[in-house]
């Protein structure tokens, strides 16, 4: 069992890649996807993506989130489709028209979206929270403060989605019904229950913020991290990779 | 009447936490069922008002599975107190509270107003209070009472009385007792062996997805094998009564070694000292 | 070790003073339990005894509390910690990390324990909690026992001079709860440590702790070794706090002048001063 951006061990290639190897790579990755609009070049930087994805196993995880990413792209694409009158006339509107140009617009913002979106929640899946922060910290100098927030922003989640779960169990057992109606039904009933969600949220982060101090929180540094991240000659070579893809989208027109 | 089919469940479709549990609780029962973490049982109670359905096997609340009725539907037959009072509060005032149930199952009238205010008088409630500057008894008291105030044939409590000290303790259990008395079936899960001693009738002992045990309170709490097997650990009373015997052969007919409660033991010992 | 004199403590927000005029003296090693009723001010007098009073909540403090020499009022929070670790009540705030000996390695970091030593700390933390075989193991996936175990161990690898725990044992059944209450007995025993717990298991503290202290509207009503203190069973009940049955057993007895031995702390010594009784 595993929540929303939780770490899950195991042992392949990319879960021993260097942890900043693999945020660099997967920020690098997604500017490239961003710096063109070739949608055969899209679609092979969407299927090395997927390819990844299971080379560790996380094909089902990554396929969930893929399907998350997949709605908010559409309503890009559809905003994109209406707003962007280019190529033969497809579909006269009254303030412009579809057009062959729109429909490729749209088609390669979902595709440009879950291609740039997978490496980076894979990144997540295959590595440790605290891999990533020590190592942040320690090799690129970002302050550990906003790295830890960062942490327990992202741990936090899984927690608080579990309280929504209670909370919406508690009131479906007393007859709320969730599950009748459509979604505006389902947020009217949901609005009651953000009290009691903020109410423990706000008593859990005061919590954890107590229990990091008395842990020492503020006398942590960049050398206090226990564990080194030595680069390999694998981690140089997919950085190369990562860089090589950028500089081809950006010379190649 | 609830009964159990050989069900069979799990979390996220990889994680069995049941593996074929089978029982019935008739109508009126005070049904404690116990275990250590991670036993079950607490699925097997989100089972029982349908928050969960059963991979395999069948859970029928008088006669009907309960995958054939609504949530709604079960929340009229199935109350529920959830271990965690904060996380079923969310109005304003304590009346709006005890109100919300009827609100939801769409039931508000004068009829739910009388009993929102029996139930207020009843408790000792101030309506206008704000339940979220109670304390964490009188807040337990407020999620009980708003499971209460509907009235429903059977009511489960998931360790109603974790977090309370013994005071808070004493007055939910003693709600709980009076609402028994009145005909309601109770079905809760207790780890404080002293409050199950003192009030279920029935004890069902569940360890790693299965029970072990099923039978009167004190019939299984003085069983050493289920004790043994589900890392129980008996009443104090119930556990001296047991270490006697083993300590002396000659007390194993003695109403010592029979002793279930203080009055029980006290009296015994008289009986044997005079 | 831990010295409290004369301690009001008013919060910004609230009227009244939730405790008012404590004086303790916790000696070095001593195994303490606090209990009271709800809202008797138990929790406010541990976060006075760990520094989170003053220095997290704001409010009206008088008197002192002084900690292995240092006035908590003129050290930091983190100085304080150095010499107190504390293991709050709602440990999934507490965790950090997603894998149990990232979680005992965090304290360690923070408190620059050098490198060498870490990983000696480490494994001894985890075997003090008997979790050595959880070491790698994603926290999530864990019960409530083991994650209460982690936190603790977490703790204990800083080598606190002094271990506070608020409610260590809420969430546990009965077995786990007493097996706890066995390792931190034992690892404060084999190392000298003073701890401090509040705790509502009257049953559990009775066994294990050498100093029962009982706490009702902000002031010490007892402060004994747990058989002083339970002799009071009657009293006690007012207060709200339950003595074990097998004290109770016993001291009905005494009432009627059946047994006259000392107060009974646990299901043990009841049988063995029944047995007495009945020869």
């Amino acid at each position: 069992m595993n929540g929303f951006l939780e770490y899950v061990p195991g042992d392949s290639l990319l879960h021993r890649l260097n942890p900043v190897t693999k945020i660099v790579f997967a920020v690098l990755f997604a500017i490239t996807c961003f710096c063109t609009s070739n949608i055969f070049f899209l679609c092979g930087m969407l299927i090395c993506g997927i390819i990844m994805a299971a080379s560790c196993q996380m094909l089902r995880p990554v396929l969930g989130l893929m399907k998350a990413v997949l709605a908010f792209s559409v309503i890009l694409a559809v905003l994109l489709l209406l707003t962007s009158p280019s190529g033969d006339v497809l579909v006269e509107l009254p303030w412009g028209y579809i057009g062959t140009g729109s429909i490729m617009a749209a088609v390669t913002t979902i595709v440009r979206l879950e291609a740039a979106a997978i490496p980076l929640f894979l990144t997540f899946y295959v590595t440790k929270m605290t891999d990533l922060s020590n190592s942040v910290v320690k090799v690129l100098h970002v302050p550990y403060k906003y790295a830890f927030t960062f942490a327990s922003t992202v741990h936090f989640i899984p927690v608080f989605m579990n309280d929504m779960k209670s909370i919406m169990e508690a009131q479906t057992a007393r007859g709320v019904e969730f599950d009748q109606g459509g979604i505006v039904n389902k947020i009217r009933l949901m609005v009651p229950l953000c009290v009691p969600l903020l109410v423990s949220s706000v008593r859990k982060t005061n919590s954890a913020a107590i229990a990091a101090e008395v842990r020492g929180f503020n006398l942590r540094t960049r050398e206090s991290g226990y564990k080194q991240y030595p680069f390999s000659a694998v981690d140089l070579v997919v950085m190369l990779i990562a860089v090589a893809l950028l500089v081809a989208v950006i010379l190649v027109p | 009447m609830i009964e159990f089919r050989d069900v069979h469940a799990s979390y996220d479709a990889d994680i069995k936490v049941l593996d074929g549990v089978s029982f019935q609780i008739q109508d009126g029962e005070f049904v404690a069922f116990v275990g250590t973490n991670g036993a079950g049982k607490s699925t097997t109670m989100r089972l029982m008002n349908g928050l969960l359905k059963p991979d395999a096997g069948v859970v029928l609340i008088d006669g009907v599975p309960t995958t054939q009725l609504k949530t709604s539907q079960i929340a009229r037959q199935v109350g529920f107190l959830f271990q965690n009072p904060d996380s079923q509060i969310c109005s304003n005032t304590v009346r709006e509270e005890l109100l919300f149930g009827f609100k939801a199952l769409g039931e508000v009238g004068p009829d739910a107003e009388a009993r929102v205010d029996g139930v207020i008088k009843e408790f000792g409630f101030d309506p206008d209070d704000d339940p979220f500057l109670l304390n964490r008894g009188t807040r337990q008291l407020l999620a009980l009472a708003s499971i209460v105030v509907l009235a429903p044939p059977v009511v489960i409590l998931d360790e109603p009385t974790t977090g309370l000290d013994y005071k808070e303790c004493v007055k939910v259990m003693d709600i709980i007792r009076r609402l028994h008395e009145a005909g309601t079936t109770i079905v809760m899960v207790c780890h404080d062996m002293e409050v199950v001693g003192d009030f279920a009738k029935r004890v069902v002992v569940m360890s790693q997805g299965g029970v072990v045990d099923d039978g009167p309170t004190f019939d299984v709490l003085r069983n050493p094998q289920t004790l043994t097997r589900a890392s129980l650990i008996p009443p104090q009373i119930v556990d001296i009564s047991l270490a006697l015997p083993l300590v002396d052969e000659r007390l194993a007919t003695s109403p010592l070694a029979f002793a279930n409660t203080t009055d029980e033991m006290q009296a015994a010992i008289a009986q044997e000292v005079c | 070790m831990i010295q409290i004199d004369d301690l009001t403590f008013r919060y910004r927000e609230s009227e009244h003073p939730v405790v008012e005029g404590i004086t303790l003296d916790i000696p070095d090693g001593c195994f303490v339990g606090i209990t009271g009723a709800a809202g008797s001010g138990k929790s406010t007098l541990t976060y006075a005894m760990n520094g989170i009073i003053p220095h997290c909540y704001p409010g009206d403090f008088y008197g002192s509390v002084t900690i292995d020499g240092m006035d908590t009022c003129d050290v930091s929070l983190t100085d304080i910690s150095q010499v107190v670790g504390s293991v709050c009540q709602d440990i999934d705030s507490q965790i950090v990390t997603s894998i149990v000996e990232d979680e005992v390695l965090y304290g360690l970091e923070n408190f620059g324990v050098p490198h060498d030593q870490i990983e000696e700390r480490v494994t001894e933390a985890l075997q003090s909690m008997g979790i050595e075989d959880l070491r790698h193991r994603v926290i999530a996936s864990l019960s409530g026992g083991q994650k209460q175990k982690i936190a603790i161990a977490s703790v204990l690898a800083l080598h606190p001079k002094v271990l506070m725990l608020d409610e260590p044992t809420a969430e546990l059944d009965p077995a786990s709860s007493r097996a706890v209450f066995q390792l931190l007995s034992r690892y404060a025993w084999e190392h000298g440590t003073t701890v401090v717990v509040v705790e509502q298991k009257i049953a559990l503290l009775s066994e294990f702790a050498d100093m029962l202290v009982i706490v009702d509207g902000g002031t010490i009503r007892f402060a004994d070794e747990p058989r002083a203190v339970l002799a009071h069973s009657e009293e006690l009940l007012k207060l709200g706090v339950n003595c074990p049955r097998s004290t109770t057993l016993m001291n009905r007895l005494a009432g009627v002048g059946l047994y006259e031995g000392p107060v009974c702390c646990d299901v043990q010594e009841a049988t063995s001063a029944l047995m007495e009784v009945i020869a």
